[in-house]
C-alpha cells in the first residue's frame, strides 16, 4: 500500500465520520466525569437528570420523547442547560462521536427557533454535505411536531434565483456556499440569525478553507447571536479555531473512554487453512446469535472470496471494500444496518476508523498487520476493544491458520498482556459457552 | 415424542376455544355485561374475545 | 367480585404458563443422551442440527419473498425428517433418536432469541422472523409451544405476567426473574432491558397477527389474534409497572393495533378508551419524570389513533407484493 497523501487523509476523516454516524444506533457508553468549566464561575452549575428538568416546549419535547429517548445522555446533562440558559450562553463542547452532541444542539435550535416566522433563524455547519445531510434528519426527527418548520440546505449545486430571499428557518451547509448565501448572493440574512452551530469542527479545518470561510460567516453574525462549536477531538488547531469563532464560552469536555480488552471475550481457532477457517466460521454461526457481525479480511480477494462462499450457503452478506467511494460504502453500511444483509465483510485497511462498538461479534478471518506484517495492535485493539460497562459484552474470534499467523497471534497476546483463549470450533458445547 | 398442544388460551374454555371469537353462551354474565356496555369497566376486561355479533353498536 | 385492578395474571394463565415451562423442561430430558454424549460422532450430529436448524432463522431478511420461501422450507424439511443441505453436508433429524426433540428445542429458542436480539435493534425485523415462525408453529405445533416456553422465561411481560418479590428470595434472583440479565452481580441498564423486552414483545405481537402465505389456511390461525385480546385484557386488568407497561403497551399496540382493530371492531376501541380515560391516569400515577418518555410515545399514539379513529398499518409489515420478489 501507497502511503497516503495528506489531501486523501483529511477526506478520510470526513468520511470515516459519516461511516460511524451511519453504522451507529445507539449511545456511545462513557463512564468518565464531565469536566465543566464555566464562563461565569459563580452562577450555579447545574445539570438535567430528566428531559423534563429543561421546560421545553412541548412539541419538543414530544419530538424528543418520539425519537426514543428516554433521559438525557451524559454530556447532554450538562451541556443542555447552559444551552437553554435564558440569555442563550455560548458553548464549545467536545466528547468522541455518538455521546449525543448532534441532539443536542438541534434541540438548542429547535428552542429557539420561532417557527412563524419565514426567515433563517439558526445556522448550522458541517464539513461535507453528507454530514449536513444525516444533521438534517435529526432536524426532521426531533421537529416532527412543528408542521410549519422548513429545512435549507446550503451546499455545492444547490442554487436559488439571485435576489431571491430563503423562508426556511434553519439552514445547514458547508461553509463556502454558506458564505456566499450569506454575502455575496445575500439569500440569508446573517443579521437575523439566533443560533450559530459549528459541528464537527475537527474534521472542519482538516479541510482548506473552512476554517476561513467560517470565521468570516462568524463575523456576520449579531454580538447576541448564541454560538455553539462541536468536536470529537481536541489538538491545539481546533482549540484555537474554537476560540476565533466563539467569544466567552462555557466549556464541555468529555474524555474518550480509553478502549480495553477486559471486557471482551478473544478466542482464537487453529485452521489448517482457508477453507477450515470458513468452517469454523460457520460452525460459529449454527452457535451464536449474532445479530450483526463483522468480519476483517487481509485482503480484497480474501474478503470477495469469503462474500461468495457464505452467500452460497445462503447468507446474506455485505461487502465493504476500498475501492469503493463514500456513498457506495455508506449505502452498504446503511443496508447492513437495516438489517437486509446480516454480515459485512470488509478489509483491514477498507474498515481503519470505524467504530464497530454496537456490532457484537468480531471475527478477524485474517489477524491486522502493518505494510511490514508486525501486528497491529492499535488497529487490533480500535476493532474488538469496548469501553466496557455492562450489556457491551463483545465476543472476538480470530482465525490462526499458519506458524506465522500463530506468531502474530502470540505477539498480540503479549502486546497487551491478556490471554487469547483457544476455542474448538468442532466442539458445540464450547462455542455456547463462549456465547453465555 | 408427543406432539400435543397445549398453546389453547387459558381463559379456561379448553380446545374449542381457538377461535377468533367467543360464542356468547360460553360467557359468564359479567363478560356480557362488559360487551354491551359502552365503555369497560377498569379491571373488568374479559380475557375472552368478544361474541362475533357484538362488534358494531 | 374484586374491585379494580389486580396485582397477579389470573390462575388459568399461570397454570397455562406452567404448563409450557414443564413441557419444555421435559422437551430438554428427552434429548438428554444427545446433548450430553462425549462420543465424538454424536457431537457431530448434534453439531449439524443445530446448525441445520438455527443457520435458517438468523438468515431471514426482507431481501426477498422467494428468499424467505426457501428458508421456510428447510426449516420444514428438516422438522419433516427430510435430509437438508447444511455446510456441505445432508444433514436429518433421523440420523439420532433423539434429533427432532433437539432440534424444536432449538429452533424455538432461536426464533426467540433472534427477537431478543434482531428486533431489539430494529423493530421491522419483526414481520419477516414472525411470519415463518408462524407457518412453522401452523404445521408443527410443538415448536409453537417451545416458542411460548422460551418467550415466556425470557420476558415474562409476554404471558403477561409480573413476577412478585417472594420471602427471603435474592436480589438477584429477582432480577432475573424479571428478565435483567445478570451478571457477576451486576444488572444491565434499565434502557437495554426495555430494548430487548421490546423485541421480543413485538415478535409476539407480529406473530400472533400473520400467517404463512403458502399454508393451507383450512384451520384457525394456531396462536392468532385472540391472544391479542386476551394479553391486552389481561394487561389492563393489572396494575401497571412503571416504565416497563408503558414501553410495552406502546410496542404491543404499534404492531398488532390495526389488525386487532380490525378484528374486534367497537370493542378494540373500547379498549382503547378505557386505556385514554382510566388506564393513563393509573401510569401517570406511578411514572416518575425520569421515565416519561414511555408514556408520551403511548400517550401521542393513542391520542392521534383516537382522534383519526384509525391505527396506522405497522411500519416494516410485508405488502403483498413482497411475495412475488
Ligand atoms: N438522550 C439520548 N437517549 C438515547 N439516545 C440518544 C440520546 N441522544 C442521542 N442519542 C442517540 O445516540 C446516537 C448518537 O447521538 P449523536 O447526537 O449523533 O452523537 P454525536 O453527535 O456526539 O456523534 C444517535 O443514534 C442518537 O439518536
Amino acid at each position: 500500500n501507497v502511503e497516503k497523501t495528506d489531501e486523501e487523509e483529511k477526506e478520510d476523516r470526513a468520511a470515516q465520520s459519516l461511516l460511524n454516524k451511519l453504522i451507529r444506533s445507539n449511545l456511545v457508553d462513557n463512564t468518565n466525569q464531565v469536566e465543566v468549566l464555566q464562563r461565569d464561575p459563580n452562577s450555579p452549575l447545574y445539570s438535567v437528570k430528566s428531559f423534563e428538568e429543561l421546560r421545553l416546549k412541548p412539541q419538543l419535547l414530544q419530538g424528543v420523547y418520539a425519537m426514543g429517548f428516554n433521559r438525557p445522555s451524559k454530556i447532554q446533562e450538562n451541556a443542555l442547560p447552559m444551552m437553554l440558559a435564558e440569555p442563550p450562553q455560548n458553548l464549545i463542547a467536545q466528547s468522541q462521536s455518538g455521546t449525543g452532541k448532534t441532539a443536542a444542539f438541534v434541540l438548542a435550535m429547535l428552542s429557539q427557533v420561532e417557527p412563524l416566522n419565514r426567515y433563517p433563524q439558526c445556522l448550522c455547519l458541517s464539513p461535507t454535505y453528507e454530514l449536513a445531510l444525516q444533521t438534517g434528519k435529526v432536524i426532521e426527527q426531533m421537529g416532527k411536531f412543528y408542521p410549519e418548520l422548513k429545512l435549507a440546505y446550503a451546499v455545492r449545486g444547490n442554487k436559488l434565483e439571485r435576489g431571491q430571499k430563503i423562508s426556511e428557518q434553519i439552514v445547514i451547509g458547508t461553509p463556502g456556499t454558506v458564505l456566499d448565501w450569506c454575502s455575496k448572493l445575500k439569500f440569508i440574512d446573517p443579521k437575523k440569525i439566533k443560533v450559530f452551530v459549528l459541528d464537527e469542527a475537527d474534521v472542519m479545518i482538516a479541510t482548506q478553507g473552512h476554517q476561513d470561510q467560517s470565521i468570516r460567516i462568524q463575523r456576520m453574525l449579531p454580538k447576541d447571536c448564541q454560538m455553539l462549536l462541536f468536536s470529537a477531538t481536541f489538538e491545539d488547531s481546533v482549540w484555537k479555531f474554537a476560540r476565533k469563532v466563539v467569544p466567552d464560552p462555557n466549556i464541555i469536555k468529555l474524555k474518550r473512554e480509553e478502549e480495553t480488552l477486559d471486557t471482551i471475550k478473544q478466542y482464537y481457532v487453529m485452521c489448517n487453512n482457508r477453507d477450515e477457517k470458513f468452517q469454523a466460521l460457520c460452525n460459529l454461526y449454527g452457535a451464536i446469535t449474532i445479530a450483526q457481525a463483522m468480519i476483517f479480511c487481509h485482503t480484497r480477494k480474501t474478503a470477495g472470496w469469503l462474500a461468495a462462499e457464505l452467500s452460497k450457503e445462503g447468507h446474506q452478506v455485505a461487502l465493504l471494500s476500498g475501492e469503493m467511494m463514500v456513498e457506495q460504502r455508506a449505502a452498504v453500511i446503511e443496508r447492513f444496518r437495516e438489517g437486509k444483509e446480516k454480515v459485512l465483510v470488509t478489509t483491514n485497511v477498507c474498515a481503519r476508523g470505524i467504530d464497530v462498538e454496537q456490532v457484537s461479534v468480531v471475527i478477524n478471518f485474517d489477524l491486522p498487520v502493518d505494510k511490514d506484517g508486525n501486528p497491529d495492535n492499535e488497529t487490533y485493539l480500535h476493532r474488538i476493544g469496548r469501553t466496557g460497562r455492562f450489556g457491551k459484552r463483545g465476543l472476538a474470534v480470530n482465525m490462526v491458520d499458519s506458524k506465522h499467523s500463530m506468531n502474530i497471534l502470540n505477539r498480540i497476546q503479549e502486546h497487551f498482556n491478556k490471554k487469547i483463549d483457544r476455542l474448538d470450533t468442532d466442539d458445540l458445547d464450547e462455542i455456547e459457552k463462549i456465547a453465555n | 415424542p408427543s406432539s400435543s398442544s397445549s398453546s389453547g388460551p387459558p381463559s379456561g374454555a379448553g380446545n374449542t376455544a381457538e377461535n377468533l371469537f367467543t360464542p356468547k353462551n360460553e360467557l359468564t354474565a359479567e363478560e356480557l355485561k362488559q360487551f354491551v356496555a359502552k365503555k369497560f369497566t377498569l379491571g373488568k376486561v374479559p380475557l375472552k374475545p368478544p361474541p362475533e355479533g357484538l362488534l358494531s353498536v | 367480585q374484586r374491585e379494580g385492578l389486580q396485582v397477579k395474571a389470573v390462575d388459568s394463565t399461570m397454570q397455562w404458563y406452567q404448563q409450557l415451562q414443564d413441557a419444555a423442561s421435559q422437551c430438554v430430558l428427552a434429548f438428554d443422551a444427545l446433548t450430553n454424549s462425549k462420543d465424538h460422532q454424536t457431537k457431530k450430529i448434534k453439531m449439524d442440527l443445530q446448525k441445520a436448524a438455527t443457520i435458517p432463522v438468523s438468515q431471514i431478511s426482507t431481501i426477498a419473498g422467494s428468499q424467505l420461501k426457501e428458508i421456510f422450507d428447510k426449516i420444514n424439511s428438516l422438522l419433516l425428517g427430510k435430509a437438508v443441505h447444511c455446510g456441505g453436508r445432508a444433514v436429518s433429524v433421523t440420523n439420532h433418536q433423539q434429533g427432532l426433540d433437539f432440534v424444536h428445542y432449538k429452533l424455538a429458542e432461536k426464533f426467540v432469541k433472534q427477537g431478543e436480539e434482531e428486533v431489539a435493534s430494529h423493530h421491522e425485523a419483526a414481520f419477516p422472523i414472525a411470519v415463518v415462525a408462524s407457518g412453522i408453529w401452523e404445521l408443527h405445533p410443538r415448536v409453537g409451544d417451545l416458542i411460548l416456553a422460551h418467550l415466556h422465561k425470557k420476558c415474562p411481560y409476554s404471558v403477561p405476567f409480573y413476577p412478585a418479590f417472594k420471602e427471603g428470595m435474592a436480589l438477584e434472583e429477582y432480577q432475573k426473574l424479571l428478565g435483567y440479565l445478570v451478571k457477576d452481580s451486576k444488572v444491565e441498564q434499565q434502557d437495554n432491558f426495555l430494548k430487548r423486552m421490546s423485541g421480543m414483545i413485538r415478535l409476539y405481537a407480529a406473530i400472533i397477527q400473520l400467517r404463512w402465505p403458502y399454508g393451507n389456511r383450512q384451520g384457525a390461525h394456531p396462536h392468532g389474534l385472540n391472544h391479542g385480546w386476551r394479553w391486552l385484557a389481561q394487561i389492563l386488568n393489572m396494575e401497571p409497572l412503571s416504565d416497563v407497561t408503558a414501553t410495552l403497551l406502546f410496542d404491543f399496540l404499534e404492531v398488532c393495533g390495526n389488525a386487532l382493530m380490525r378484528q374486534y371492531q367497537v370493542q378494540f376501541w373500547k379498549m382503547m378508551l378505557l386505556i385514554k380515560e382510566e388506564y393513563f391516569p393509573r401510569i401517570e400515577a406511578i411514572t416518575s419524570s425520569g421515565q416519561m418518555g414511555s408514556f408520551i410515545r403511548l400517550k401521542q399514539f393513542l391520542e392521534k389513533c383516537l382522534q383519526h379513529r384509525e391505527i396506522p398499518i405497522p411500519k416494516g409489515s410485508l405488502p403483498s407484493s413482497f411475495w412475488r420478489s
